[in-house]
């Protein structure tokens, strides 16, 4: 057992979860869109109260009410981060829940500010933080304030925050969590879930399978204890959640243990799979007082699943039963005992013992099999820090590959510039310099076809060292492979280089860095200007109309570059396809500004 | 090399994920339906987006006496004599690819199944309901789920494969899944191996119950036992009808076979089964073929303690055997008819914890623990016999492809992939020196004239080293050693489409220079690999935009678009030489049509600029015979004045 606090362990006291659940279980049912609550000297609590009718679930028509987050102006703005930067494929969140939190980001009393926004500064300004929190789908619009606040401030470092939820449904997609996971924000939610609660499992089943159960359950949650003919629909409800959940586990773990088997591909033509996924910290409650602490977004999935599952099936109706009556009942798990000696942390999934051994994994039910497929979580995000430790190690290599090709520029540099030279291929040296590219190329494809399938650790993407290489390379290397484009007139082929050629190893680190540095999208192409010197002047060559536009464009971006020593000054050299393109120019030449100065000082230079 | 991420057992897992789907139940359900009453031999029916068409399982009786069905059942005929005629070749796509293999080794024979089944099912297929209920179901679903039971699952097998040989015609997305219950065997080896090739092993799932016999009869040389078959397949289809809630009641006159022909029955087949697994196992290929029938696709296996899918053919088989030695002579006939059960228990197994039983001990490697639970779910007990082998079985089914991850196995390639590189490198070097030379003869007859140089062996050597390397890239994708969209990743499609432009025209060459097109035939037909075929296919298949660049080439290609110009080149070479020689005139017409048509195409290339600059090199086997056919032409004018004038490249009648 870890000898560190929980506190320590998790970044937030017992003494404020206590609170938080206080606080979420007196909001549970309330018509306020959220409660502030200033009693404690720690931390300022902005509770969200839940909201029970199937239409506050699933709202859209997708079956899973599954939207992208972007699909509207102001949440496109508000969670720029969440999407992978190279693959950019952009988060899927509950739709129904996104609209309960714009809700709530636009309310205000006299269209002034609004009241969220005035409390959420409030609390900053007396350098408390924020504990955002929750009961049920209160902790789904928790989990959003929370990503909108990290995305907002956390920059600025002004404030910070913690996401505290009870029972909550599953929000987001796997992007979410890896986006969060890449933001190094993941460790600001801390997710309580009843071993046998339904609720984080629901929108693991579409709604078409448990629209009707699903409406009677949530006035059961309200009805506050009244008798309720739960009797009726528990079995179903029960029944057709798990089988939903026991399809995605399945499918996740196959996957997990990579396993080939084309069926898997053909079934999910065949039923559609949820998109949720859990992320950030999990606490299981066994419902004996033990708390179980994960935060492998993966072995999480298999839990949700594992944990609910028969030992008997006998024990069907009491089951069913048992798990829509644990939404209710976190106050016996929270309040009465203490959290801090009771919490169990499991890690080092892949060694996890496969018998039952005592532990609180025993009293969350889990079998063999279940021990099993946490094992395989375990394993899979271990391959992933593997994977990288493999190419960390290929650095080297890398860093040897680029200063040849350095060195390579800089012979270059006083006659023809690597560009040309290297289009030529009329040298020895050309077609070493080919095979450095391809050698680089190869050892870079590879990772861009890691990261497309996740296999890299969540983090990848957001480390400078990599964003830094990413760059260097681009730079360097990515004239060469526009001249080798050009060279073999590959745009007659499939197309300017830009739209249909451009390698994803170049596109990747250019948004890598665009995201670092907090650019738009499309803002540093300063490595593949010679695609566009290369387009312009096959237009130019033609007799075509050469738009004036992108001919200054290019002009200010060369110079700017130059002057920024991104770009090098071999790109003015007498025979360079630039200088040709300087020719065919005529009338557009920007004489008297940036690179027209430039152009003369460089021609002065070179003849003194 | 790195370590290896622990193995897993996983073929109980992908039972569980399609237990957990409704595609189970709602199959059988149709089968049922099916089999108690299809006056046409099918039903179909859509629900969501899924279409079902399920076959019955007594529609043998159309076309022919069940018994002979069965005296003729080591009666195999070749897939490809199936069709209407005229062009109709329904399975062509599977058929065409068992011609040749990669590797060089031979051919594996032709694709053959069972007569009576391909029979049923041409004659199924030919009714003017099969067109209408399948083609509303193409249109009007977003997958297909064909399914049938007993003999009901080969014509589905059949239906299902015409039916992804049709769609990839089409290049239609359109998926397939085909379930069947208690099928029997349908085809050879061949269709086996043919499948996998498709990749389409994933798109059948072949319900198996530990015992039952039927699809375990085709192993048994069934000639001696056709009475008995005679009443086992009216028993069956007796009970069938009668368990039907529509003839629920009613009387059918129902014909055992005695105990002791059971009991025949079961050690014969059983016997024979034995025997199939252990030359199945064998590394032997000449004795495979002895073997008539062989599994395809995957097959779930269940009992009553659970289900697990296995792929691999030879598991397949020898798990047939092992869990059909546990039953007796009775279960063995019974246990046909209670896919209804099976499905039933397994669809709501996956509420139930899956743990070992109280006392076992339990490994501690997850891959030997996870092995234990499949053998539980396969209803094997520790006890039996059957345990070890199974336990062993299991084992080889996965541990064969399975030792290491595919995604490693794909990244492990990308890493020989940056190795073999600068071979190509070197050949692209070759091919700009050619160009530069005094002689002037492009790369393609640079290569085929080339001298014992060391530069000439070296590209040589490199044109192998990367033939090597693609067909090791091929054998690891058909054994399901890769991940399942390898073919469609870019890098992958692009890396061999460009290898293919480069280097095919040197295969062309080594093909015409060692005179191989004198011993086997011309390479278009007879000599080319299939790896090239194949990189076609994944190129036709890529993804593209949807503007494609149609404006036209400033310049030549860098490589020629038609990476088999060259073979058409040699082609036309020879129609020109014999035209100087043929003198029966229908002939002669014919060669000149040839001649003419390569003409058009090949000015066509160079007109677009689609050939790289070295087809026309000053003497390359092209300009050449350009220059031939101008002469030629020219004679012809001066002999035959009525020979239609050549003049700039056209001819004028």
């Amino acid at each position: 057992m870890d000898s560190e606090t929980l506190g320590k362990k998790i970044g937030i006291s017992e003494e404020l979860i206590k609170k938080s659940y206080t606080l979420s279980l007196e909001n549970q049912v309330s018509n306020e869109l959220f409660h502030v609550d200033k009693s404690s000297s720690d931390a300022v609590f902005i509770v969200f109260p839940g909201s029970w009718t199937v239409k506050e679930w699933f709202s859209g028509d997708q079956a899973f009410g599954e939207t992208k987050i972007n699909s509207k102006d102001w949440s496109k703005k508000a969670f720029p981060s969440m999407r992978s930067i190279g693959n950019d494929d952009v988060a899927i969140v509950n739709q129904a829940f996104l609209e309960r939190f714009e809700l709530v980001l636009k309310d205000s009393k006299d269209s002034k500010d609004s009241k969220f926004l005035e409390e959420v500064t409030l609390a900053m300004n007396g350098n408390k933080p924020i504990i955002f929190t929750g009961h049920s789908s209160g902790g789904a619009v928790a989990v959003l304030a929370t990503i909108w606040f990290l995305e907002k401030y956390s920059k600025s470092n002004t404030g910070t925050a913690k996401c505290v939820t009870f029972g909550s449904p599953l929000v987001g997609d796997y992007i979410v969590s890896h986006a969060l996971k890449r933001e190094k924000w993941s460790k600001y939610f801390i997710h309580f879930v009843m071993r046998y609660d339904i609720v984080p499992r629901i929108l693991l089943a579409p709604l078409s399978s448990i629209q009707q159960e699903l409406e009677h359950v949530l006035h059961y949650f309200t009805a506050n204890g009244h008798h309720y003919p739960l009797e009726s629909i528990a079995p179903d409800f029960y029944t057709n959640v798990m089988r939903n959940t026991s399809a995605l586990a399945s499918h996740a773990a196959c996957k997990l243990m990579g396993n080939t088997n084309l069926l898997l591909e053909t079934l999910t033509n065949f039923t559609k799979l949820s998109p949720y996924r859990p992320f950030g910290t999990y606490i299981f409650c066994t419902g004996n007082g033990k708390l179980v602490h994960l935060d492998n977004p993966e072995a999480v999935l298999q839990l949700l699943f594992f944990s609910c599952q028969l030992s008997h099936e006998n024990e069907m109706e009491a089951t069913a039963r048992s798990c829509i009556n644990a939404h209710l009942d976190y106050k016996t798990e929270l309040l009465g005992r203490s959290l801090e000696e009771n919490v169990v942390y499991v890690d080092r999934l892949e060694e996890l013992p496969l018998a039952s051994d005592g532990s609180a994994l025993d009293d969350l039910g889990l079998s063999t099999r279940g021990r099993l497929c946490l094992r395989a979580a375990g394993e899979l995000e271990k391959q992933k820090q593997r994977n990288r430790q493999q190419i960390d190690r290929k650095k080297a290599e890398m860093e040897e590959g680029m200063k040849g090709l350095e060195e390579y520029k800089t012979f270059n540099a006083q006659k023809v510039g690597y560009y040309d030279a290297f289009k030529k291929q009329n040298e020895k040296r050309d077609f070493d310099a080919n095979v450095r590219r391809l050698v680089l190329a190869g050892i870079w494809d590879e990772i861009i076809e890691m990261l497309k399938r996740y296999d890299l650790p969540d983090e990848f993407e957001g480390d400078d060292s990599w964003i830094n290489l990413g760059t260097e390379f681009r730079r360097l290397v990515e004239p060469l492979d526009i001249a080798n484009y050009y060279r073999h007139a590959k745009n007659e082929d499939t197309g300017a280089y830009m739209t249909k050629g451009r390698p994803r190893r170049y596109r990747y680190p250019q948004r890598w860095l665009e995201k670092k540095e907090g650019r738009e999208r499309d803002t540093c192409g300063e490595s593949c200007f010679w695609a566009e010197v290369e387009e312009l002047l096959k237009l130019a060559s033609n007799g075509g109309k050469v738009d004036e536009a992108r001919a200054k464009e290019l002009q200010e971006g060369v110079a700017k570059w130059i002057k920024d020593g991104v770009a090098g000054k071999d790109v003015l050299l007498g025979d360079s396809t630039f200088l040709k393109l300087w020719e065919e120019l005529g009338r557009l030449k920007l004489q008297q500004e940036c690179i027209g100065a430039l152009m003369t000082n460089f021609t002065q230079l070179s003849i003194s | 090399m790195e370590a290896e991420a622990s193995p897993f057992e996983s073929s109980e897992l992908v039972a569980s994920l399609l237990a957990s789907t409704p595609l189970l139940s709602e199959s059988w359900r149709l089968c049922s339906v099916a089999n108690a009453a299809a006056p046409l031999g099918f039903v179909s029916e859509r629900i969501g987006d899924v279409g079902y068409f399920a076959f019955s399982a007594c529609s043998i009786q159309m076309i022919t006496e069940e018994s002979e069905y069965y005296s003729t059942c080591r009666n195999l005929v070749p897939l490809d004599s199936a069709g209407a005629g005229d062009g109709d070749r329904p399975f062509s796509v599977l058929t065409k690819s068992s011609n040749s293999s990669i590797n060089g080794e031979e051919d594996e024979g032709a694709v053959m199944v069972h007569a009576g089944l391909l029979n049923l099912f041409l004659f199924l297929r030919s009714s003017q309901a099969f067109k209408d209920q399948m083609s509303a179901l193409i249109n009007g679903s977003k997958s297909i789920v064909i399914t049938g039971h007993s003999i009901g699952g080969t014509t589905a097998s059949l239906c299902a494969l015409w039916l992804l040989c049709y769609l990839q015609s089409v290049s239609s997305t359109l998926s397939v899944l085909c379930i069947t219950f208690g099928s029997p065997l349908l085809g050879n080896e061949s269709l086996s191996r043919a499948i996998l090739r498709e990749r389409w092993g994933g798109n059948f799932c072949h319900v198996v119950s530990k015992y039952d016999i039927m699809p375990r009869l085709l192993f048994a040389p069934l000639e001696s036992c056709t009475r008995q078959l005679h009443f086992l397949l009216q028993y069956w289809q007796m009970s069938m009808l009668a368990s039907s809630p529509g003839n629920f009641g009613q009387y059918f006159p129902v014909l055992q076979l005695g105990e002791e022909e059971k009991a025949h029955l079961f050690s014969f087949i059983s016997h024979h089964n034995l025997l199939v697994s252990s030359v199945a196992q064998a590394e032997a290929r000449e004795e495979k073929a002895n073997i008539l029938y062989w599994p395809f696709g995957n097959y779930m296996f269940c009992s009553q303690e659970g289900a697990i899918c296995l792929e691999n053919a030879a598991s397949v088989i020898e798990m047939m055997h092992l869990m059909f030695m546990t039953g007796n002579p009775s279960c063995c006939i019974d246990d046909h008819l209670k896919y209804g059960h099976y499905v039933g228990k397994i669809s709501s197994q996956f509420l139930n914890k899956k743990s070992f039983l109280q006392g076992e001990v339990i490994p501690e490697s997850s891959y030997e623990a996870g092995v234990a639970l499949a053998l539980q779910s396969s209803g094997i007990s520790k006890q039996e016999p059957a345990a070890r082998p199974a336990e062993d079985c299991l084992k080889k089914a996965s541990g064969m492809r399975h030792m290491r991850t595919p995604s490693l196995n794909a990244a492990n390639l990308a890493i020989r992939l940056s190795k073999v590189v600068p071979y190509r490198a070197q050949i692209e070097w070759y091919m700009a020196s050619c160009d530069k030379s005094d002689e002037q003869l492009g790369y393609y007859d640079s290569f085929k004239q080339r001298g014992s140089s060391k530069r000439d062996h070296k590209v040589n050597m490199n044109r192998l080293l990367l033939a090597g390397f693609w067909n090791d890239v091929l054998r690891m994708l058909e054994n399901n050693e890769l991940p399942h969209d390898f073919h469609k990743r870019s890098k992958w499609v692009n890396t061999s489409q460009f290898y293919k432009l480069l280097v095919e025209p040197l295969d062309i060459a080594e093909y015409y220079r060692s005179g191989m097109h004198r011993t086997k035939g011309h390479y278009l037909k007879h000599g080319r690999e299939r790896r090239f075929e194949i990189f076609d296919r994944w190129w036709r298949e890529r993804k593209v935009g949807p503007e494609e660049n149609t404006s036209m080439r400033s310049k030549f290609a860098g490589l020629t678009q038609d990476s088999c110009f060259w073979a058409k080149v040699e082609e036309a070479t020879e129609w020109l030489a014999h035209v100087r020689s043929e003198s029966d005139a229908r002939k002669l017409a014919l060669l000149w049509e040839n001649i003419n048509n390569f003409e058009r195409y090949a000015t066509r290339l160079v007109d677009c600029k689609e050939v790289s600059k070295d087809v026309l090199a000053k003497n390359s086997s092209y300009s050449k015979w350009v220059e031939d056919l101008r002469e030629l032409k020219s004679q012809m004018q001066q002999i035959h004045p009525q020979f239609p004038r050549f003049r700039d490249g056209e001819l004028f009648p």
